[in-house]
């Protein structure tokens, strides 16, 4: 049946980009010009975006035979695909509004910046996941914590937001959409513990491959990968300890995302030549 | 007849002269501002005196037999509440004869206030008129000025929209507490001294379902009776600052001539609840809490004049409706202003 669709998978996630750009710039002219901000419409675009996305996934899925997370462009079009849908769970459940708004502009920038970022796309040897359900399980839970992540860091900026407007007396425009301080600053709590669990599962996941085949794990990706986790679980302890609260741990929280993605090409990088180096069956995924 | 006329005046320092930081330095007291009165009353060149004062003016409005009296009523106004004349002078303003007419007409309407519209200034003007009465301190002109105002005041806000639209502290305080909270049923109210405002405040958020009030004040029995009216509970003055870290929104209103919340106490109460915010609200003057409490971490801190700015924001919507206000209020100054020459006139044949 995805024979018979016309468009190629690019296609697909270029418009599932595009749509996801509308989204959010419709949402900043309406928050700009101060009129009355419209939450269906940026749930049908972020839907529209989503589905297209999925489609774009399933398109490459089924030309590579396998999950698409074998290069950096794949990883960060499952990344991105990851959160939006996570948005349609947290979202609704939980009533943060603008939450949609914010997803689809963090959406439009990596879903765009991917497609265009020459050499994320490189073609690489098919069956990297050598048929080892336990490296295509770390995979899954890797991209699903980088998901959490990401609301986690939306979150972040707009518990900043509005504590910005509150501390500066500011009171019409996207203020008055955002969710409260206190909602926003628990649900950061809430999230950036089910992230640090998810992604501790992936690693647990992963420690079965590297200890069994300690070759095909990158030292660097390894280390990158520890270091995120331990950035995280630092900051969840000491929110725990409530020793970093609200502001810090929002900065925090923000500064870790940023980490953590811009580790991914290097991290991707280093797998890349690994594969290219090592002549067994290749095994690879996100960190 | 003119001789009359010319000596009507009204001094008075308001929140378009002076910020807030010089209005508490102006406050009076209740006793200091009857006191004050008296004692221009008193004076040889002051037929009639109305001293007016709210949270956000202090006026002296009066009939003087000469129009030299500037000077005088200026610097008893220094002495009374302890301020230099220049920072007097900087920050008030002074009007006469038709002028006057004109400014109590709209300061009794709301058009003067700093929530523009808002309907407690008349009851206050009311109620400073029916005290100097009380002390024989006016008479025909400040009678007839005053009990036109309120007659002018009532047709300004029958025949425009000034009130429409009109929001008030506690509605803005609602706001304010749902951007902090979310929503306010676990939140605990402390408010402190028994304030109009105050009071006004706690009632809105009240209505909105928070946990549950808490009311001090330095008598204890005001604090109670407040507090019955409020279905809450009173607790002692000394006590409040043991207890701050229970509650959430702080409204304070007290009569305290210093701060009685400062940044010291306020960070040792966030300690012992980290997690959870603290939106103090500080409706007195003088204020009630040191501003450099703002700056602590998940404390939000919200004036008079905070809470007015934000009120105000809709106030171009309301703009043609005010200047509608002001004409008809120019007709009854005109109007009233001709029926006190016409009456000093017949008294002097």
């Amino acid at each position: 049946m995805l024979n018979e669709i016309a468009l190629t998978d690019r296609d697909a996630f270029a418009i599932g980009a595009a749509m996801y750009s509308a989204a959010f710039l419709l949402g900043m002219l309406t928050l700009l010009v101060r009129k009355s901000y419209s939450h269906s419409i940026t749930f049908i675009l972020l839907s529209g975006g989503c589905l297209l996305q999925t489609l774009g996934l399933n398109l490459r899925s089924a030309e590579i035979k396998a999950c698409p997370l074998g290069n950096l462009f794949e990883i960060t079009q499952f990344i991105c695909w990851s959160f939006v849908l996570l948005y349609f769970i947290i979202g609704p459940a939980f009533r943060l509004r603008l939450l949609g708004f914010f997803t689809a502009g963090l959406a439009a920038v990596l879903s765009t910046v991917s497609l265009v970022a020459p050499g994320w796309d490189a073609p690489y040897p098919p069956g990297i996941f050598g048929g080892n359900p336990w490296v295509e399980l770390h995979a899954a839970l890797a991209i699903l914590s980088y998901a959490v992540f990401a609301i986690v860091a939306l979150v972040s900026a707009m518990f900043l937001i509005q504590q910005h407007g509150l501390k500066n007396k500011q009171f019409k425009g996207v203020y008055q959409y955002l969710p409260s301080v206190q909602q926003l600053d628990l649900m950061a709590k809430r999230l950036l513990i089910t992230g640090v669990s998810v992604l501790s599962a992936a690693l647990v996941c992963g420690a079965v491959l590297w200890i069994h085949e300690p070759e095909l794990v990158p030292s660097f990706k390894l280390a990158a990968t520890c270091l995120v986790w331990f950035g995280y679980l630092v900051v969840v302890i000491l929110r725990l300890q409530k020793r970093l609260v609200t502001r810090r741990h929002a900065l925090a929280s923000i500064a870790l995302f940023l980490f953590a993605l811009a580790s991914l090409w290097p991290v991707q990088s280093a797998s890349e030549t690994k594969l290219d180096a090592t002549p067994v069956e290749p095994s690879n995924s996100v960190q | 007849m003119s001789k009359v006329l010319q000596s009507l005046f009204v001094l008075g320092s308001t929140h378009h002269e002076a910020p807030l930081e010089v209005r508490e330095r102006m406050a009076l007291s209740a006793d200091k501002a009857a006191s004050l009165q008296q004692e221009l009353h008193a004076l040889d060149q002051i037929r009639e005196c109305l001293v007016v004062n709210t949270c956000n003016r202090v006026e002296i409005y009066g009939l003087a037999t000469g129009p030299q009296v500037e000077d005088t009523i200026r610097n008893h106004l220094c002495a009374c509440n302890g301020v230099s004349r220049e920072l007097l002078d900087t920050h008030s303003s002074w009007h006469t004869n038709l002028d006057v007419l004109q400014h109590a007409f709209e300061v009794s309407t709301g058009l003067d206030s700093q929530m523009v519209g808002e309907t407690d200034i008349l009851g206050q003007m009311k109620d400073a008129y029916a005290k100097a009465r009380k002390a024989k301190c006016t008479g025909s002109v400040l009678n007839r000025l005053f009990e036109k105002s309120f007659q002018a005041a009532k047709s300004a806000r029958t025949q425009t929209a000034i009130t429409r639209g009109q929001v008030s502290i506690g509605n803005v305080a609602v706001d304010l507490a749902n951007r902090i909270f979310g929503h306010l049923r676990d939140s605990r109210v402390l408010l402190l001294g028994s304030g109009d405002v105050a009071e006004k405040t706690a009632q809105s958020l009240n209505s909105r379902g928070v946990a549950d009030i808490t009311v001090t004040s330095r008598t204890f029995e005001n604090a109670h009776t407040l507090a019955h009216s409020l279905g809450g509970a009173a607790i002692e003055f000394d006590d409040f600052a043991a207890q701050l870290k229970r509650f959430d929104i702080v409204i304070s209103s007290t009569a305290a001539p210093a701060a009685i919340l400062d940044r010291s106490m306020i960070a040792a109460a966030l300690k012992q609840r980290p997690e959870r915010p603290f939106f103090l609200i500080d409706v007195a003057l003088p204020r009630d809490i040191d501003p450099t409490v703002d700056k602590l971490e998940n404390v939000y801190l919200y004036n008079l004049d905070d809470l007015s700015t934000i009120a105000n924001e809709n106030l171009e919507l309301r703009k043609a409706e005010i200047e509608r206000a002001r004409t008809i209020l120019k007709g009854y100054a005109w109007t009233l202003w001709l029926q006190l020459r016409r009456r000093t006139l017949l008294a002097r044949k």
